[in-house]
């Protein structure tokens, strides 16, 4: 009875992996294109995130400074690249900036738009964060005569950083899968890779499913250190639990 | 008569059609303990906060040391005071709130350190020996590692207090520094009060709803209502035989209520 079980087993798994090996023969064809998309998405991903940060924290420091002006111009800012596409964006950045002379190249002019354009939403979550420090806060500063700076950077800052931590990493998130669009100025990321690929070898399937597992690992690990920064940040808010 | 270590000369606060301070004068001697007591909503608080130019005023001249806090001398005339002589001027004045406002992400000794660093420039080993004597006299040397969330409100405003202190303050501002407290816990914030003003010559202003404490350490107690100090005398005359029908009748209220 006992042989009977496990020869089946054996020959169910071996048609599983036959199946699999069958379906996924042409790996090798598509794979190191697919890769080599891989490889642009990450470096727009990361380094429209470390844009995306800097223009959020910028934007945010203007609208909520006490100068009207700053407030005005980080306002602006927001204003635009948040009320505008992102696609219609990239589009300016590559194809009409060359007609008053300025020409970026496909790189630059990605990580410029994807930086610029979630800098504009990553400001107001910014913005909430350092808002929803209490007001106490900056009087115990006050009070304490601290420099106006140190104010800022040593007690709001870190407070709101922790705050701001969930709504930012959606956003990290977000700004991941939104890499799919730099294809739109001659960038060969995952997806258009996966395009082009599946126009090559018809194998719809096995390419796109590959594709959709690569997006889900990286926001598996914008996930994941996400979560260890949340809990480092947050640490003394947890103390007494 | 000695130069007041506070004065308030006309003061005026309002915030828009509600005068919480209507022309306030005040003189405080120094190393005066003054207790401010009054109805709630009455806008007592705002005498501190004013002074603690966490509020501008409207009108009038707040003198610290016989010097314009929110006004400098330019010649004759006195014109709107610079951030730098502001700040001179705070470095003078320590408060403690109500809700104590410590800083959550830092430890004990984290919130005691931080303003004698950044704001003084101190050495950090210097901070933070002072800190630890502080610590030790308001009773909490063995907390220094914890961090608010990890303390009973009371310990937290005694560490407020040990934070306050640091800065080396000659004024000191009590901003009803137990009414966020567990009864439980008031003693112990009132005790290390107590000791401030016994031991040290800290110009003390202190608004409060403890009848018995006010009476108790204030050299003079003020009573505020209506944007301006109704009634002022010294706390045993002023607690048996209040001068003015409302402050009679304010009396009464409270003490009643126990």
């Amino acid at each position: 009875m006992n042989t009977v079980r496990i020869s089946a087993l054996v020959g169910a798994i071996a048609f599983l992996v036959g199946l699999a090996f069958a379906t996924f023969s042409e790996l090798k064809v598509f794979l190191p294109a697919l890769l080599k998309g891989l490889v642009v998405t990450l470096q727009v991903a990361g380094l429209s995130f470390v844009l995306f940060l800097f223009c959020s924290l910028l934007a945010a420091l203007g609208r909520t400074s006490a100068n009207l002006a700053l407030r005005f111009a980080a306002g602006i800012y927001v204003e635009i690249f948040r009320g505008t596409s992102l696609l219609v964006q990239l589009f300016w950045l590559f194809f009409v900036l060359p007609e008053f002379g300025v020409v970026l190249t496909p790189m630059t002019a990605a990580v410029l738009g994807m930086g610029l354009n979630f800098g504009a939403y990553g400001a107001e979550v910014v913005r909430g964060a350092i808002l929803s420090v209490p007001r106490g806060q900056t009087e115990a500063c006050i009070a304490l005569n601290m420099p106006e700076w140190k104010r800022l950077f040593r007690i709001v800052l870190p407070q709101a950083f922790a705050i701001m931590v969930p709504g930012m990493t959606n956003l990290t998130i977000e700004l991941v899968k939104a890499t799919a669009m730099v294809s739109a100025v001659t960038l060969v990321d995952i997806t258009s890779a996966a395009v082009k690929q599946n126009l090559i070898h018809y194998r719809t399937v096995e390419i796109f499913l590959i594709t959709m597992l690569l997006y889900y690992c990286l926001c598996q690990v914008v996930r994941y250190g996400s979560k260890l920064l949340e809990v480092r940040v947050s640490r003394y808010r947890g103390a007494l639990n | 008569m000695k130069t007041p270590k506070i004065r308030f000369d006309k003061v005026t606060k309002r915030y828009g059609e509600l005068t919480v301070l209507d022309s306030l004068d005040l003189d405080i001697a120094p190393g005066e303990v003054v207790a401010v007591i009054g109805p709630s909503g009455s806008g007592k608080t705002t005498v501190l906060r004013v002074l603690m130019t966490l509020e501008r005023i409207n009108e009038g001249v707040i003198w610290i040391d016989g010097e314009p806090m929110n006004r400098m001398r330019q010649g004759d005339a006195l014109v709107p005071a610079s951030q730098a002589h502001v700040r001179k001027l705070r470095s003078k004045i320590g408060m403690v709130f109500q809700s104590f406002n410590l800083f959550p992400h830092m430890t004990v000794l984290g919130n005691c350190i931080e303003a004698p660093i950044h704001s003084l420039g101190l050495p950090r080993a210097e901070a933070e020996a002072r800190a630890e004597g502080l610590l030790a006299k308001v009773g909490l040397a063995d907390k220094r590692n914890h961090y608010p969330s990890q303390l009973s409100g009371g310990q937290q405003q005694r560490v407020a207090i040990a934070r306050a202190l640091a800065m080396q303050p000659e004024i000191l501002l009590f901003d009803e520094p137990t009414s966020a407290l567990d009864p439980e816990m008031v003693g112990e914030v009132l005790e290390v009060i107590r000791e401030l003003a016994r031991t040290h010559s800290y110009t003390m202003l202190l608004v409060t709803h403890q009848m018995g404490f006010a009476r108790e350490v204030a050299d003079r107690v003020c009573f505020f209502e209506g944007g301006k100090f109704v009634e002022q005398g010294e706390p045993n005359a002023f607690f048996t035989q209040p001068q003015s029908p409302r402050a009679a009748q304010f009396l009464s209220k409270v003490l009643q209520a126990g």
